[in-house]
């Protein structure tokens, strides 16, 4: 009797289980591409807010545009919401011609939203991140529908590359929102609406962002019906879920690279970081002013060594802020591997009484492996000279309040490995270089007051001449080669893989995430999933 | 009786400011605020406008002003907005994560309880064969093996290598929802997470199985005809339970913790992926409210054991 009842509840459990049981596979429909689009330096998971918007550009830009946008190679700025646009000989007038296109709720797009966006981007009580870099802009005007004009109180050599990263916004949905509302609005992340070939679909808290196809995008309707952004909690997780074959596409370390390689299930995507890497020289702490010794540093330093043992070729040796071949002009010093060299420096300036080997914490915030063997590699080289040097790894909140505090202690960081965005817009450095941008202005931490170098960034930064743009900024490797504010080593090559199945596939590691002009519409998966 | 229930009451709410005081300080001495989690140190972001999103948050404020406004919020169940989340409420965000949690530590328990019960038995009633010999191997292995490394080799050998389960994750994104896929997803975290706990219970179960064993009673019931079977399930089994019980209470502790890396590992949306999300990006509001709930939970289980303890026993009152 126990026996039949206990096999009748077994029949009647698995009754009415099994159609919840089906497999979710079965479930599914249509082409879905899913990515790990936002791990890595260049992602932002959680944000949807593109005001607030410090990276996590790649993503944003699947569903939301710019007015303008970087080409797939970053090399040139083209219009994207706008179909063209033209800055005055003065660089004080931008008019932008808009493109027709209608927001994803059917409203059309008009230069009322680029006046609504822009106005809100410039404004701090928004949250944006962008309203000291518009400082610049004293008026839009909106003639008519499709033409925006924005008159400049001063040239911003900077203001284009702003522009590809402030994403357009609908006025008929937010204008009511007050300001100071609008970063804690729940409508970024339950019911945004943007102009880009996908359309918001849903968001599963720190799980994953649907973004489903635009029927009627511009520029035709997207190959796949889906885009998945999964979220992961570091690139491991991603890699693990590339290899099961979950997902697609992601951002991988260099570290990785190696085990996808000769695998012909993915495909490696290789391109430069845009961050030019350097052992920083703390001005506030004496015995970095002598340029004697930052040159023994320079000459210390085995760079062509570390690039092929360490990054295996692929990052590119830096003797200022720039590896771009437009901006490094001939003739600069290489600062080869040379040790006596730096020996007889150090001796000239007369370390051994100045410091000796005595320590010095190397501070950084780059915590993986690979950078690990990058400071053993470069403290290894510099004791060997008789600088004495301690890597202190730290995560970036602690390094950016240890550096950029109100009132920081120099000892915390008489050296730092760091990294900065050298591109594609060279204008970018100069928060960290020019004696200007001492904090609170800016974040020259390393409170470098050098005037050849600061003079070079204020000509490259005031020039109106697109033709002499160029040659300023070679002006200011020049100045940083032969002054030394940091120690540059190298721009190291980013990496992302993607499984073989998927196609037309545009990515590039651009920092921040760009954004980059990726065609989303067009990528499509070659084998069903 | 009322006297009482305020009294602890009052005390449970002293408590929950205490904590929620040293949650806020220690939070505030810890090195970086939300702002320096949110700017990533390669790209060029000014002071200015560092200060100006610091100011909007409140941030720039004393810290006494700043936490009597979230004390003030908080006593009206408003715990605030995610720093790094746009839009999202903290209360909601809460609770959403709990119930995650709660089945990923349940399912683990139960399988531990079910896995190390069963192999207990086995291992002591086949004393000293190749049996037990492997079974104690394998749990002194368990004991050994600390939750972020078993999880890690799991996930690579069974998601990475064969594919038989999902890389991480609660439910195949954009997927309809079926208890088939929430199983699929759950089975190799909780099985990881039971690995620890199974094999100590294993090991107690073993020891205490083998005294139990030796008992003249269960020889008198097999000297009487009663068949093996029924004497390990309803004589010895019954006596063994006991410390393994006691034991089960303790540990739970345990898978607490471990949750906490099986989470990480598996991108499981629970409690223990919030809290380290929240500390890594400083998300005061997040880690100050996860802490406020967690805390009142325990405060509240603690309040109903002393209300119940002192209506089944009056003396407590007095004491």
């Amino acid at each position: 009797m126990r026996l039949r009842t206990l096999r009748s509840a077994l029949v009647l459990t698995t009754t009415l289980l099994a159609p919840m049981l089906a497999l979710p596979a079965l479930a599914e429909t249509g082409k879905t591409i899913s990515g790990g689009f936002d791990v890595g330096p260049g992602g932002f998971p959680g944000n949807f807010n593109p005001l607030a918007a410090t990276a996590g550009l790649t993503w944003l830009s699947v569903y939301y545009e710019p007015l303008v946008i970087y080409n797939a190679d970053l090399t040139a700025i083209v219009g994207d919401l706008a179909e063209s646009f033209e800055i005055s000989a003065d660089q004080k007038t931008y008019s932008f011609k808009l493109t027709s296109e209608s927001w994803h709720d059917g409203e059309a797009f008009t230069s009322t939203d680029v006046k609504f966006t822009l106005e809100a981007a410039k404004n701090g009580d928004t949250g944006s991140v962008f309203a000291a870099r518009l400082g610049a802009i004293e008026s839009i005007a909106t003639p008519d529908d499709r033409t925006v004009v924005l008159t400049l109180s001063a040239p911003n050599a900077g203001l284009l590359d702003t522009l590809t990263k402030i994403m357009m916004l609908p006025e008929h949905a937010l204008g009511k929102v007050p300001p100071a509302d609008l970063a804690k609005s729940t409508w970024w992340s339950t019911t945004p609406v943007g102009t880009g070939a996908f359309k918001f679909e849903k968001y599963v808290t720190d799980q994953y962002v649907e973004v489903v196809a635009d029927e009627d995008y511009r520029g035709g309707r997207p190959a796949v019906d889906k885009l998945i952004n999964r979220y992961f909690e570091n690139s491991a997780a991603a890699v693990a879920a590339l290899r099961a074959g979950e997902i697609q596409f992601t951002y991988v370390e260099a570290d990785d690279v190696a085990t996808f390689n000769g695998n012909d299930q993915f495909k490696v995507i290789e391109g430069p970081s845009f961050v030019v890497n350097y052992v920083g020289f703390n001005q506030e702490v004496p015995f970095w002013k002598d340029l004697k010794v930052r040159q023994a540093v320079m000459y210390a330093i085995d760079r062509k060594a570390i690039i092929e043992s360490l990054y295996n070729g692929a990052a590119t040796e830096a003797n200022c802020g720039y590896v771009a071949e437009q901006f490094v002009p001939a003739g600069i010093e290489p600062y080869a591997y040379d040790p006596e060299k730096a020996k007889a420096l150090l001796a000239e300036a007369g370390w051994a009484e100045i410091n000796g080997d005595k320590p010095i914490t190397i501070l950084t915030y780059y915590n993986n492996p690979l950078s690990t063997n990058v400071l053993a590699a470069i403290q290894a080289m510099l004791a060997q000279v008789g600088i004495n040097i301690v890597p202190r790894a730290v995560d970036s909140p602690t390094y950016n309040a240890t550096v950029l505090a109100a009132e920081p202690n120099f000892a915390d960081f008489p050296l730092i490995y760091a990294g900065l965005q050298d591109g594609p817009e060279p204008s970018n450095i100069n928060v960290g270089l020019n004696e200007t941008m001492i904090p609170p202005a800016g974040t020259n931490a390393l409170r470098i007051r050098m005037p050849e170098v600061s003079a070079a960034f204020d000509a490259a930064l005031g020039e109106t001449d697109a033709t002499k743009r160029d040659a300023r900024y070679q002006a200011v490797c020049q100045a940083m080669n032969a002054n030394l504010p940091w120690a540059t080593m190298w721009v190291a090559n980013r990496y992302g893989v993607s499984s073989t199945s998927l196609e037309h596939f545009v990515w590039t590691p651009a920092p921040g995430g760009g954004p980059f002009d990726a065609d989303p519409e067009k990528w499509d998966l070659g084998n069903a999933q | 009786m009322l006297t009482f229930t305020l009294r602890r009451l009052a005390l449970g709410l002293l408590m929950l400011i205490a904590l929620s005081v040293l949650v806020f300080v220690l939070l505030r001495l810890a090195p970086g605020d939300p702002i320096d989690a949110y700017i990533d140190p390669n790209v060029s972001v000014s002071q200015a406008e560092m200060a100006a999103i610091r100011a909007r948050l409140g941030l720039d404020q004393p810290l006494p002003v700043q936490y009597l406004a979230w004390l003030g919020a908080a006593a009206t169940g408003d715990l605030g907005y995610s720093i790094q989340r746009s839009g999202v409420r903290v209360l909601a965000l809460v609770f959403e994560r709990i119930g995650p949690t709660l089945l990923l530590m349940a399912t683990g328990l139960v399988l531990s309880i079910v896995f190390g019960i069963a192999t207990g038995i086995i291992g002591a009633v086949r004393r000293n064969s190749t049996t037990d010999v492997g079974l104690s191997v394998a749990a002194f292995v368990g004991i050994s093996s600390p939750a972020f490394l078993t999880a890690l080799l799991g996930l690579y050998v069974f998601s990475v290598q064969f594919r038989v389960a999902p890389s991480g994750g609660m439910l195949t994104p954009g997927v309809p929802f079926s208890l088939g896929d929430l199983l699929a997803h759950l089975i190799l975290p909780a099985v990881l997470l039971s690995i620890g706990q199974a094999a100590l219970i294993m090991r107690y179960m073993r020891a205490s199985m083998l005294e139990v064993l030796n008992q003249d009673y269960v020889r008198t019931a097999r000297a009487k005809g009663v068949r093996e079977f029924f004497v390990i399930v309803k004589h010895a089994l019954r006596n063994a339970l006991l410390p393994v019980i006691t034991l089960i209470g303790s540990t739970i502790g345990m898978a607490i913790g471990g949750a906490i890396f099986i989470e990480s590992v598996f991108n499981w949306p629970g409690m223990g992926l919030l809290m380290v999300n929240a500390v890594e990006t400083r998300d005061y509001p997040v880690i100050m409210g996860a802490t406020l709930v967690i805390g009142a939970c325990v405060i509240l289980v603690n309040l109903v054991t002393d209300i119940t303890y002192a209506a089944v026993d009056p003396r407590i009152q007095v004491a």
